[in-house]
């Protein structure tokens, strides 16, 4: 089992409400797997994500990752972690706008204080493996959101981590560019990746081999497509 | 408009305090400091100017190029000059003498000073004194006096003292006067704002004393008054031939300089306008101020100000982005660009008029502080400050606003509408940021460096080896009385004073006009080498007070008959020992002060031979070079000193106390006599004086430089911290840990200000480097103060962005990736 999350709970508080976001979710989640979440808005999708990503942490409950318990990790070794084991692609990108879109790759491996000459070998691969080599030099303003996505994949993958994660990763794309995201994301799957996709598009989700529904921030239905 | 203005700011202010708090008091910190400094330059600049026609005022000065030293001028002539002046230049309209003295009045029993002297009666036409009662001819009886306002009322607790009496004590002589005027001052700073008493020149004054009489003596300063500006040309052309014309003489007379006295002698036109410029490399002045000191000054308060307007520049332009979208609604709306920038210019208006206004009350709080620190007598003028504010507060208005309003102005409402993220203002916004953050720290960090070398260059005068032993020696005023009983008598009384282990006798007058001078040749190997030589004496027990250091030889012991100095009244041809100063043996040709010992000089028919050399004793301003010397033996009080100046050496008692002891043991021989006893440092101190006071105002300018480049600093990185926590979300989702993050984050703050280090310490150096020159002994330029001040700026740079880089450093990934 690569993933085992036990009785997850993450609650929100303002200075006069408090918001369960995440309640009770137990689940499971083996290696090379190509899990789809779906739900509707506020229902604790990306909650969720971040939580399995570490970039939030649960009110309660346990995380295991693998042979780690990750909710007894202080900041510095979920850094580690993250780096080692996760890849990240998000909705809206999050390329960062004055690095060129190879320092944008470069910088998964940057943190692992891989030697340039390696990383240098990684991130051109990388490239060629989404289609975006010919944009290397390019400014991320100057891609389209196609261009601008594949080259967060890129990112993701170029540490070979454990896990890619992706946050509604077509939602900002028309069908066309939408469409060559998710059969990447699948031939990486074919490849041996585990990826956990959340997603508002049903067509999307069925292309993953097993779909989880979530409602008001607990897992309704886990189902397993026919693929 | 106007009120859309003013609200506009209003609400601006209540929505962002913190951003308009930093842009109103760095623009205030800026305004505030420019005024006071422009306030000190004015008062130096406008010193004199408020003489009546001052334009045609005028010194007489005398440039001596004595042989084997120097050229020097001085402010002091001969007043046996002024009579032959008057008569070859018809261009002379007026002229006055000033002999300037310290007065003594008995107040309450004991003896006040005043400062003061003995004046021609022109005095009042030739400056065009205020009075405050009685008339221009006041001096024209010879028991008048002319008080200051301030004197009257010290003496007599009013200034209505017009025909009291009083009694005048010139150093034990008595003289009685009737105040014939009171003077009011009310012209601005001049060389006589100070000046408290006048007193007519006494006749037995000008029969008695040799500066009346003579060429090669004076003893005060004689200002002439032109009858045309234009006429100094004219008079300094014809000076020299007037110097071979009338001060030419057999070279055994004791009136005129020889035959030849053009060669080394002449006489220039010091004009008053401006004079405390010219009076920077003028010995004997001591109102003298270096002007590039003085621009220095105003400079600073310019560039306080430049870095005010930078700040809001930097800040307008940082906030701007963060108004992107109320441009782009307003664009929406129908506003046009014009229409726009009037706003945002008007805007930058209001805020700076706010801090203008601000300005001057810290220029008010901050006067009175530059007064003290200077020591002149500075004051606030409204009426200045009120001409150059508007011009302060338009230019800064302008200058701060017009670049953020073009930037906001010209933003594409579609754009900013459509995009998810503010626009940044572009990478030229950027740079322009990043180049004025670098310019401010550039300007900090020299005037910082400038602050440093004047601090240690002015602790260095202060501890500089003067080739004698400070400690345990306190050194009294000239001894009026030429009477050789009375100088025995006041020797054995300070001698007996509890803790004095001895008491000499010396002249060491700090100006060598002061003291006699002679020219000695030494027949060297290449030639005859002549030098100028100041001649001090002393007694046996100099060596033991002073402990002036030997360098070669030896020192002089009475028990050996040629080391004490003949009366060549009596043997005109006697042999005597002496024993030079270290730059007297260099000038002479000596490569090592024991090559000196033994060897022979002459004046005259005068022949000495050299014992000794000694290591140069400095009494006078470190700026000037120290005058090649020659030192004579008069043990046991075998001839009489001219206005000696008694040392004393003591132990085991405190500093004060001895003053005190010493004071009574002076006054209980010259009771009508003030004299007082002071430390060689206290002596020193008024020629260091002025660069500690004007190194205060560069550290107060350095500290306004540092604290405005660091709030700019701080109002940055908090924009930046607000425009740069979706992406230190992304790269702690990278796995970026908050300490990298932090060092990340730092290095960027930080890189203007090591740039602006790199370009700095060049400029420090030079600056620095050029003003060191000016002294005669001086500091080795060392790193230090570059890396204090590079250190320093680092530091207060990494204090003022640690916060804002540790907030967001430790930002929980998930809430940073939602910022946007």
């Amino acid at each position: 089992m690569l993933i085992e999350l036990s009785h997850i709970q993450r609650l929100y508080c303002s200075d006069e409400v408090e918001t369960t976001a995440l309640h009770d979710i137990d689940l499971q989640i083996e290696a090379s797997e190509f899990v789809a979440i779906m739900g509707p808005s506020g229902c604790g999708k990306s909650t969720l994500l971040n939580i399995l990503g570490t970039i939030d942490r649960p009110t309660a409950g346990s995380y295991r990752f693998g042979e780690h318990e990750l909710t007894a990790l202080n900041e510095a070794a979920l850094a580690k972690f993250r780096r080692e084991n996760l890849g990240y692609v998000f909705q809206s990108f999050n390329l960062i706008d004055e690095l060129t879109i190879e320092e944008n790759i470069d910088l998964a491996l940057v943190y692992r204080n891989m030697p340039k000459g390696e990383r240098r070998t990684r991130v051109a691969h990388a490239m060629d493996r989404v289609g975006i080599a010919h944009r290397a030099r390019h400014y991320p303003s100057q891609l389209s959101g196609g261009q601008q996505q594949r080259a967060a994949i890129a990112r993701a993958i170029v540490g070979e981590p454990r896990l890619i994660l992706a946050d509604e990763p077509t939602g900002n794309l028309d069908t066309e560019n939408g469409a060559q995201v998710m059969d990447i994301l699948q031939r990486l799957n074919d490849e041996g990746a585990t990826i956990i996709m959340v997603t508002h598009s049903p067509s999307h989700a069925d292309l993953a081999r097993r779909r989880i529904d979530m409602l008001d921030g607990q897992v309704v239905i886990s189902v397993r497509n026919a693929i | 408009m106007l009120m859309t203005t003013l609200r506009s700011v209003i609400r601006q202010t209540q929505r962002h305090p913190l951003y308009v708090g930093l842009n109103v008091f760095g623009l205030a910190l800026g305004i505030g400091l420019f005024l006071a400094l422009t306030l000190l330059v004015r008062f130096e600049y406008s010193y004199n100017s408020g003489f009546r026609d001052v334009d045609r005022l005028f010194r007489l000065d005398t440039i001596a190029s004595n042989p084997g030293t120097e050229t020097r001028e001085y402010a002091g002539t001969t007043f046996y000059a002024l009579p032959f002046l008057k008569e070859d230049f018809p261009n002379i309209e007026n002229s006055v003498r000033i002999q300037e003295q310290s007065l003594q009045v008995r107040l309450n029993g004991t003896l006040a000073s005043f400062r003061g002297g003995f004046v021609d009666p022109s005095i009042l036409e030739v400056f065009g004194l205020r009075l405050l009662h009685g008339l221009p001819d006041a001096l024209s009886r010879p028991d008048g006096l002319v008080l200051s306002e301030n004197a009257a009322r010290r003496i007599f607790g009013t200034s209505d003292v017009m025909g009291r009496t009083v009694t005048v004590n010139n150093d034990g002589q008595m003289s009685r006067h009737i105040v014939t005027a009171v003077t009011n001052g009310g012209i601005g700073p001049n060389f006589l704002s100070d000046f408290e008493m006048m007193i007519p020149i006494p006749i037995e004054r000008e029969k008695s004393n040799n500066c009346y009489s003579r060429w090669s003596s004076d003893c005060g300063n004689i200002y002439l008054k032109l009858k045309q500006a234009q006429d100094q040309a004219s008079i300094q052309s014809h000076l020299r031939d007037f110097v071979m014309r009338r001060a030419s003489g057999p070279d055994d007379s004791d009136i005129g300089l020889g035959l030849h006295p053009e060669k080394m002698y002449a006489l220039t036109l010091a004009p008053l306008r401006n004079g405390r410029f010219y009076d920077a490399h003028v010995v004997a002045s001591d109102d003298g101020v270096e002007r590039n000191v003085i621009d220095g000054i105003g400079l600073v308060g310019l560039l306080a100000l430049v870095l005010a307007c930078a700040n809001s520049i930097n800040l307008a332009t940082a906030r701007s982005v963060l108004r992107a979208r109320e441009v782009a609604i307003r664009k929406t709306l129908g506003a046009t660009r014009k229409a726009l920038l009037v706003q945002f210019i008007g805007e930058a208006l209001v805020l700076t008029l706010v801090a203008g206004l601000l300005g001057i009350a810290l220029c008010e709080l901050l006067v009175p502080g530059i007064a003290s620190l200077t020591g002149e007598n500075i004051t606030i003028s409204y009426i200045f400050v009120l001409a150059v504010l508007p011009v302060v507060i338009l230019g800064c208005g302008l200058a701060s606003g017009f670049y953020p309003a073009l930037v906001l102005s010209g933003y594409h409402p579609a754009r900013v509408l459509a995009a998810a993220r503010m626009p940044s203002g572009g990478r030229m916004v950027g740079r322009l940021r990043d180049g004025l953050v670098i310019g401010q720290f550039v300007i900090a960090i020299t005037i910082v460096i400038g602050m440093l070398v004047i601090h240690q260059q002015t602790e260095f005068l202060k501890r500089a080896d003067q080739g004698f032993v400070r400690s345990g020696l306190l050194i009294g005023s000239a001894i009026p009385s030429e009477d050789i009983a009375t100088q025995q008598r006041l020797h054995d009384r300070l001698a007996s004073v509890p803790g004095v282990s001895a008491v000499t006798y010396g002249m060491l007058a700090p100006s060598p006009e002061d003291k006699n001078q002679m020219t000695f040749t030494y027949d060297s190997p290449a030639g005859p080498i002549r030098v100028n030589l100041l001649q001090d004496r002393c007694d046996e027990n100099y060596l033991d007070v002073y402990h002036p250091r030997i360098l070669a030889g030896r020192w002089f012991d009475a028990s050996r008959g040629q080391d004490t100095h003949p009366d060549y009244r009596k043997t005109p041809n006697a042999m005597s020992n002496v024993i030079l100063n270290e730059t007297g043996a260099q000038r002479l040709g000596f490569t090592k002060p024991t090559d000196a010992i033994g060897k022979v000089i002459k004046s005259g028919s005068h022949v000495s031979t050299i014992i000794g050399v000694m290591a140069d004793m400095r009494f006078e301003s470190p700026r000037q070079s120290i005058y090649p010397g020659l030192m004579t033996f008069n043990p046991h009080f075998s001839t009489v000193f001219q206005q000696p100046i008694p040392a004393v050496r003591f132990s085991g008692v405190p500093v004060l106390e001895m003053e005190r002891r010493l004071g009574l043991a002076w006054s209980s021989v010259l009771p009508d006599v003030e004299g007082h006893f002071q430390t060689a440092d206290a002596r020193l101190e008024k020629f260091y004086r002025g660069d500690e006071q004007r190194g205060r105002i560069f550290t107060l300018g350095a500290l306004a430089a540092v604290m405005i480049a660091a709030l700019g600093l701080y109002g940055l990185s908090a924009f930046a911290a607000a425009r740069r926590v979706h992406e230190m979300g992304i790269r702690k989702t990278l796995g970026a840990t908050s300490l990298q993050v932090i060092m990340l984050l730092l290095r960027g703050f930080l890189r203007p200000v090591i740039i602006a280090s790199l370009i700095a310490c060049p400029i420090g150096w030079a600056i620095t480097r050029n003003w060191l020159s000016e002294f005669d002994e001086r500091i080795l330029l060392g790193p230090m103060p570059f890396i204090i001040a590079v250190g320093g700026a680092l530091a207060i740079a990494g204090l003022t962005v640690i916060g804002q880089t540790i907030r967001l450093a430790r930002a929980e990934p998930a809430r940073a990736l939602r910022s946007e």
